[in-house]
């Protein structure tokens, strides 16, 4: 019998830029389940979290504008949407190219189920509920005119792999070691081949001048963060960890970034203007480890009702996703990408590189600068990368004399308790 | 001063009442599906058999897993700290080395907590959400080799079996537990394996928590010979168990009750020298 190839090969003639990354052969006609159930489900997970931060005290005037957005996903808007996950895709090319930039990474734990009827249980929740959204003829991924993946963990990696089936994706390799000495250019010629798949891809021209706009844009947001977090570190009590997180969170739902600085500026100004009626002694945290996504905002709920503060973060859902700005050094094209890929790839706190160096010096920077009275690692069951990396992380804390603790869970709800021992203990310690 | 300490667990709830630093009266109640209800029976009884009124307590503290579930009127805390000073408490005059490693198996939880040179929490480990290392997992075993759970302890006790059971799920345990009785695996030797497994969870959390000095094994855990022999030998060290280790958490929490209205006395004497 003749070896028949199951597809017909690639149309040789057609660009190498517009083509997928994954071997057109074996394509799969993807499953789409219609599933009310689940899709109601999830409805009243985020209603739920939405009741119980609704008895946060001193929430910001215009919350309801974040959460609306957060709640809802993508606004409505001008440009295609284009669908990331993680924090390592440089949404600045996004928004040059007069598209929006929402972020997929799904926190509900109702669509952890569904995600598990067609890949395996043994996937992290976040890759599982995800793949749920795709799997949702309505959901947000098919949505998108693509979908952007970074080969960050393995789970990442080859969920592109699943989603290309749904969409057109691309794959941003990242170089194993944040060692910009040797791997800048090899960053740098990624990021330019994702600005020319998306120009691809989208139909549109990516100009320099636009790309600078967006990283402007970008920059002021990195600005307004760091001022709210300065401001809430010097008084907690005038905002929620979680409704900080619900505002940074906003700004990933392809919401115009110049008008969500508006919004923000007055979430600001109200921070500021907070007076706090007596002096807040309660313990100050600094939050590490795996992504926090809404409606999964489990963790921080634990934490607050417990009697703790937030001060800082390392999680790319939180103030680290918007800490760091582009910075570059000329405006010509080749110097903005470079500035992209220092940006995104080698600022990175994720356990996906070979060391985690550039993990353990920031929350050693941030317990000092913030005066933190301990660390809290949030480790998701199945991330084996958090969860190898808390052996280090906790020994060099405890050398460095900083109380630590480790809460490892997932998205459900029925360890609640259990953590809330942990963590209650772990404070009980911190007074003493 | 006297002041009592109600430890609310999964399976039973504890109440102690501590007169200047001696034991006056102990109860263990079925927790039931009103742990709150049952709490303050236990405290009710407590003070019934210490011949006390509630008036007469200068403060009460709650623990386990149930302390928010009811207001005694005084302080909660968590059974971690309660567990702490409660075997220190428990092994102030008994004739052995000073604590510092604490392991605790419960119902639903096995916690294995460090003790620094003044007494401190250095660090602690807890098991998973799931049963498994529990002395609810032990319950089921019993009730699935048709044993009861002091029959199955005995069993236990009379083997010296090598057979390895995983016993990382409660739930596949069972399924172990079938294949090994296929096997025409005695009972005994089925038993044994099951607090081996246990006691080897127990062993490498204690070893995490980077466990030191002398060992005290409390909660309703402690009450299984069986369990304190395998703890024993998985850890290779001899592991002290105090008098009525059930209610060392809820002794611990009246130690914590006293601390804390001596801590105010100290404060107010603090504030009136100013």
């Amino acid at each position: 019998m003749k070896n028949e190839p199951l597809r017909p090969p690639r149309d040789s003639a057609s660009s190498a830029l517009s083509s997928s990354q994954f071997d057109e052969r074996y394509r799969l006609t993807p499953p789409k389940v219609e599933d009310p159930g689940a899709r109601k489900r999830a409805r009243f997970v985020a209603d739920q979290q939405k009741q119980l931060m609704a008895g946060i005290p001193n929430r910001p005037a215009n919350i309801a504008w974040f959460q609306e957005l957060v709640d809802q996903g993508a606004a409505e808007g001008p440009g295609p949407l284009v669908g990331y996950f993680c924090n390592m895709i440089p949404v600045e090319l996004i928004f040059a190219l007069g598209a929006r930039p929402v972020r997929i990474d799904c926190g509900n734990a109702a669509l952890v189920a569904a995600g598990e009827e067609a890949l395996s249980g043994e996937i992290c929740p976040l890759a599982k509920s995800s793949f749920a959204m795709a799997m949702d003829p309505q959901g947000l991924p098919n949505r998108c005119a693509a979908l952007v993946m970074p080969a960050s963990c393995d789970a990442k990696r080859k969920l592109g792999e699943v989603l290309a089936d749904y969409r057109p994706v691309f794959t941003f390799s990242l170089p194993p070691e944040q060692d910009a000495g040797r791997h800048t250019a090899m960053a740098a010629a990624e990021v330019e081949r994702l600005g020319d798949w998306l120009a691809a891809t989208l139909g549109r021209k990516l100009t320099t001048g636009a790309l600078l706009e967006a990283i402007d844009l970008t920059r002021r947001r990195a600005t307004l963060v760091r001022e709210l977090q300065a401001a809430r570190a010097a008084e907690p009590a005038a905002l929620s960890v979680r409704d900080f997180f619900l505002v940074i969170q906003a700004s990933f739902t392809g919401v115009a970034l110049g008008t969500w600085l508006a919004e923000a500026e007055k979430v600001l100004a109200g921070v500021r203007g907070f007076k706090s009626a007596r002096k807040r002694l309660r313990p100050r945290l600094v939050l590490t480890g795996a992504p926090i996504v809404w409606p999964n905002f489990k963790p921080l709920n634990l934490i607050e009702e417990c009697g703790a503060d937030v001060v800082a973060d390392t999680v790319c859902t939180g103030a680290q996703s918007c800490f760091d700005p582009v910075v570059y050094e000329e405006k010509g094209r080749s110097a903005l990408l470079r500035a992209l890929a220092h940006r995104y790839v080698f600022a990175s706190p994720c356990p996906c590189f070979v060391s985690q160096g550039t993990r353990i010096s920031r929350v050693l920077d941030l317990v000092a600068e913030f005066r933190a009275d301990g660390v809290l690692n949030y480790g998701l069951r199945l991330c084996q990368l958090f969860d190898m990396e808390a052996y280090r992380l906790s020994r060099v804390l405890k050398q460095e004399k900083v109380p630590f603790a480790n809460l490892r869970t997932d998205y459900s709800l029925e360890d609640t308790e259990q953590l809330r021992v942990r963590l209650e203990a772990f404070l009980e310690t911190l007074g003493e | 001063m006297i002041t009592a300490g109600v430890d609310i667990g999964s399976t039973t709830t504890k109440a102690v009442i501590l007169d200047d630093g001696k034991v006056r009266s102990r109860t263990v109640l079925p927790s039931g599906n009103l742990p709150g209800e049952t709490a303050k029976r236990a405290l009710a009884d407590v003070l019934k058999a210490a011949q006390l009124a509630e008036s007469d307590l200068a403060m009460v503290a709650a623990t386990g897993y149930g302390r928010r579930l009811v207001d005694l009127g005084g302080i909660v805390m968590t059974e971690i700290k309660a567990c702490a000073a409660g075997a220190l408490a428990a092994t102030a005059g008994a004739a052995v080395e000073r604590v510092h490693t604490v392991i605790d198996v419960g119902g639903q939880d096995t916690k294995v907590i460090a003790l620094d040179d003044a007494g401190d929490i250095e660090d602690f480990s807890m098991n998973d959400k799931c049963a498994a290392g529990t002395g609810r997992f032990l319950e089921m075993l019993a009730h699935k080799l048709d044993l009861s759970y002091g029959a199955f302890v005995d069993e236990a006790m009379k083997s010296d079996t090598m057979i390895q059971m995983n016993a990382t799920c409660a739930v596949f345990a069972e399924s172990e537990v079938v294949g090994l009785l296929a096997r025409n695996i005695s009972k005994a030797d089925i038993a044994a394996a099951a607090h081996n497994a246990i006691a080897s969870r127990i062993a490498s959390m204690t070893r995490r928590v980077g466990s030191r000095g002398s060992y005290c094994f409390v909660g309703g855990g402690a009450r299984n010979a069986a369990l304190v022999k395998a703890v024993q030998e998985a850890l290779n060290k001899p592991v002290h168990t105090p008098a009525d280790p059930q209610t060392v958490i809820a002794l611990g929490a009246a130690v914590g009750a006293r601390r804390k209205v001596e801590r105010a006395g100290e404060k107010d004497k603090d504030e009136n020298a100013l």
